[in-house]
């Protein structure tokens, strides 16, 4: 039986075909100064510290702004501040704002702003929490000054305010931002280049941003999140795209100007069509994810965990998702993302090589497995999801496990995943998921290779050794330092199994030829982006 | 007849409240959870858990179905819990696009359908009457979403004659609010021609072989007078009911066409909502819906007053 997707995957390729030698482009108006974008998922609220779906991120980048930026290469730059201090002890850090900065409700941006922001925020975020347990005083000295003075030295700040990973260090009027961190914003007011539209806002099917004439962009050129964030739109629309094959058509036909993620079976259309181009969207991918729950029984043995280990194949899992193009995959025997200064695959060898069977029914029958039933959430959903529990299903199979598949959707695996009882009383032993490989390129905000026991992530894993080495990456004083705390903490995740990295997966986005300055990053950017 | 229809009217009161209770219950004791939605996949499970109880979903069932029914008699259905908007504001920016395309699909395919179903049941036996029905069985095989895909293709993206999909408000002026709703109307009403048409072409050939149609043709009468005054007017009560039951049908079938041709219509709405779990909206629109097919079944039983009247309230 040919499924929907399927269906709709032939359809669309019947439709590129036939167009290829004369595109049709339908003659609608399109406005150099508008940009029509389809985002990977709808917008259906835009509060990116309550809310931290990415592509609330993505929105919420155009809207507001930041104190530091990290661009490509991964280091923190000034963005809303002009410079900082820091005292000799290292512990008190003096920023000092941009001058001429303003919300879009003509308000100035001032240091009070600041504080209230970093405090909403702080709560919410991985390494916000580490600054605020180490925090002795967040105040705005004058109205373009904040300092922050803390118990120890964090050396790792300016990554943590610049950090792109949700939720963001944005920066919002006080008024705002003194909202609950658990509660939703009323007012979308930000001094980014974009102002949102909230009376254009039809939620999860458009949502508009105009520009912000009082922006006053950095001098230096964009660098991801980083420099002059420069748009060349009066009107930026997101319209959001259900249906992955009429989106294809919509991009043919010029009812859109850039889609942000191109499903793998579509890219054979798009790329064969001359009018639109194709390219990864996030060069830093996603991280795969077999994750245990380190609980029950049979994965709170690590031997069980690393029984696993060795029979994951990551090709297996990489084509299931991406299918059979290879570019859009690569082996990762490591918790870090490949190609990032930090990456290390120590101890990584038991994700690489041949997989060995025999072994790992050894190691699971000495963790003392005895044929009780590992239930598996799979959401059926989300595309990758479920090929990733489609391959696990049939290794655990392999190797004699009983399987309980539990099919459903993400909403269900989000609420069970949380249940700690056992895997009969309601709980777990394995779900899927994957990381950005933005968040996966240091330990910093990492919060899936975190194994403080309850305090821990989904699954709960507790090794206080882990954890030591990444207080020791934090404390690292030189780049030579920081690699070998990488490596030596890798190489513990690895012994220790934490969880199993099934490969890094990446995406495309696809763009009409009309526009260019479309960059590869791990979030759609829209400055330096034209339309002819 | 007027007490009739008070009747009906407040009989639709506890109907409303059994499907009010039967969401309510199915959505509360489902499995999913929108505050670990909102909260991101990052998120620790306390802060789930603090996002659950800021939302008040942590409250005992009975106090949340209170609640519920307070701001039901108060006419509020609430707020959404991912926008913060009111779900009637959401259900109104959606409405227009759900409405236009159900009355355009309806009024396409009862024109299309009805005389199809005549045309066929007099020429029964004929390659009318089987072209007819293959047509019907392909309407009814061929999914709603297939047959959109390919109307796309051929008038959008190959001919060029009308949009991919979208949709414009009626008062930007008619032609573009038509525009854009052609294609969707025809994939939509596929399945909806195919379903009036049988049952017409079926009551028609009952009722072609009565007596009083033999007498008409006795007495002289055209093909025309007979099909249409003599034998539809008579046909027309199983016909009406099968268009109001239809109407459910639609409601499933606007979910798929509003996907497929990127509508912001209700049938969206309440897809996505249901992915996110926003409880308030998706209670709001079901309980619109079936306020809408109470409605509509009790104006099909007024109608059939109309077409027969022995029929009597």
């Amino acid at each position: 039986m040919i499924g929907r997707r399927a269906a709709a995957g032939l359809t669309a390729a019947a439709l590129a075909a036939t167009t290829l030698a004369a595109p049709a482009v339908r003659a609608q108006g399109s406005p150099a100064r508008t940009l029509r974008f389809a985002p990977h998922a709808p917008l259906a609220n835009l509060d990116p510290i309550w809310g931290t779906q990415y592509v609330v991120r993505n929105a919420a980048m155009l809207v507001w702004d930041t104190l530091y930026g990290i661009d490509s290469r991964l280091e923190p730059k000034p963005q809303m501040a002009e410079a900082h201090e820091i005292s000799d002890d290292r512990l008190a850090w003096t920023i000092r704002l941009r001058s001429g900065l303003r919300f879009h409700d003509g308000e100035p941006v001032r240091g009070a702003d600041v504080v209230a922001s970093l405090e909403r925020w702080m709560v919410r975020d991985p390494m916000g929490q580490a600054i605020r347990a180490l925090r002795e005083e967040l105040s705005a000295l004058d109205d373009r000054t904040v300092r922050l003075r803390l118990s120890a030295p964090y050396p790792r700040l300016l990554q943590a305010l610049g950090a792109i990973g949700a939720p963001c260090a944005f920066i919002m009027p006080e008024r705002i931002a003194r909202t609950d961190p658990f509660t939703q914003i009323d007012e979308v007011i930000g001094s980014g280049p974009m102002r949102f539209r909230k009376d254009e806002w039809d939620p999860g099917a458009r949502a508009t941003f105009e520009r912000f004439e009082r922006y006053e962009p950095r001098d230096e050129p964009a660098d991801w999140i980083a420099g002059g964030k420069r748009i060349a739109f009066d009107r930026i629309e997101w319209i959001a795209r259900p249906d992955p094959a009429a989106t294809v058509a919509a991009l043919q036909s010029g009812e859109l100007d850039w889609w942000e993620q191109v499903a793998p079976d579509h890219a054979p259309v798009l790329r064969r069509n001359r009018q639109i181009g194709l390219d990864i969207a996030d060069p830093l991918g996603n991280i795969g994810s077999l994750r245990f729950n380190h609980l029950h029984p049979p994965f709170n043995d690590v031997r069980a965990r690393r029984a696993i280990a060795m029979v994951v194949d990551q090709a297996d899992y990489m084509r299931a998702v991406v299918g059979d193009d290879d570019v859009l995959w690569r082996r990762a025997p490591s918790f870090f993302t490949p190609e990032t200064p930090l990456y290390s695959d120590a101890g990584g060898e038991i994700l690489s090589g041949p997989r060995d069977h025999d072994v790992a029914r050894r190691l699971l029958a000495e963790s003392g497995y005895d044929g009780q039933p590992i239930t598996l959430l799979v959401a059926e959903d989300v595309a990758p999801l479920k090929a990733m529990g489609q391959v696990t299903h049939r290794l655990l199979r392999e190797l004699g496990c009983v399987v309980d598949y539990v099919a459903t959707d993400w909403g269900t695996v989000a609420r069970r995943r949380a249940v700690r009882a056992p895997p009969a009383e309601g709980g777990w032993n394995i779900f899927h998921t994957w990381h950005a490989g933005v968040d996966c390129a240091s330990p910093a905000g990492y919060t899936a290779l975190r194994t403080n026991g309850d305090g821990a992530w989904f699954g709960w894993p507790n090794d206080p050794g882990i954890e030591r080495l990444r207080e020791a990456w934090f404390a690292a004083a030189t780049p030579a330092e920081e690699r070998a705390a990488v490596a030596e903490l890798n190489r513990a995740s690895m012994a220790f199994m934490t969880w199993v990295p099934t490969g890094l997966f990446m995406a495309y986005q696809a763009w009409r030829r009309s526009v260019s300055g479309i960059v590869k990053a791990p979030l759609p950017l829209f400055w330096g982006v034209a339309k002819a | 007849m007027l007490a009739y229809i008070a009747r009906r009217i407040l009989s639709t009161i506890p109907v409303m409240l059994v499907v009010a209770f039967v969401v309510f219950s199915m959505l509360i004791l489902s499995p999913g959870d929108p505050a670990a939605v909102i909260a991101g996949d990052q998120a620790t499970p306390e802060d789930v858990e603090r996002i659950r109880a800021a939302l008040g979903l942590d409250r005992p069932f009975f106090v949340q179905f209170a609640e519920f029914l307070w701001r039901l008699v108060n006419f509020d259905l609430g707020t959404s819990i991912f926008t913060n908007l009111p779900v009637t504001h959401m259900i109104a920016q959606r409405i227009e696009p759900t409405v236009a395309l159900m009355v355009l699909t309806i009024l396409f395919s009862v024109t299309i359908a009805v005389p199809m179903g005549v045309i066929a049941a007099w020429k029964a036996g004929s390659w009318i009457d089987r072209a007819v029905m293959v047509f019907a069985v392909l309407g009814f095989s061929v999914p709603v979403f297939v047959i959109g895909y390919l109307l796309a293709y051929i008038f959008a993206l190959e001919l060029d004659w009308l949009p991919v999909q979208g949709y414009t408000p009626i008062a930007r002026g008619f032609w573009p609010f038509l525009e854009n709703l052609i294609l969707p109307t025809i994939a939509l009403g596929s399945v909806y021609i195919a379903l009036i048409a049988r049952i017409t072409r079926a009551t028609m050939l009952e009722v072609l072989a009565q007596d009083y149609i033999r007498t008409a043709k006795a007495k002289g009468l055209g093909t025309r007078p007979i099909l249409f005054l003599h034998a539809l007017k008579n046909a027309a009560v199983p016909i009406s009911t099968v268009v109001g039951i239809g109407i459910a049908l639609l409601i499933g079938g606007a979910v798929v066409t509003e996907s497929v041709f990127a509508i912001p219509g209700l049938g969206r709405l309440t897809v996505d909502a249901i992915l996110r779990r926003d409880y308030p909206v998706i209670q709001g629109v079901v309980l619109l819906f079936s306020f809408v097919y109470v409605l509509v079944n009790l104006m099909i039983d007024l109608l059939y007053t109309v077409f027969d009247p022995r029929i009597r309230y």
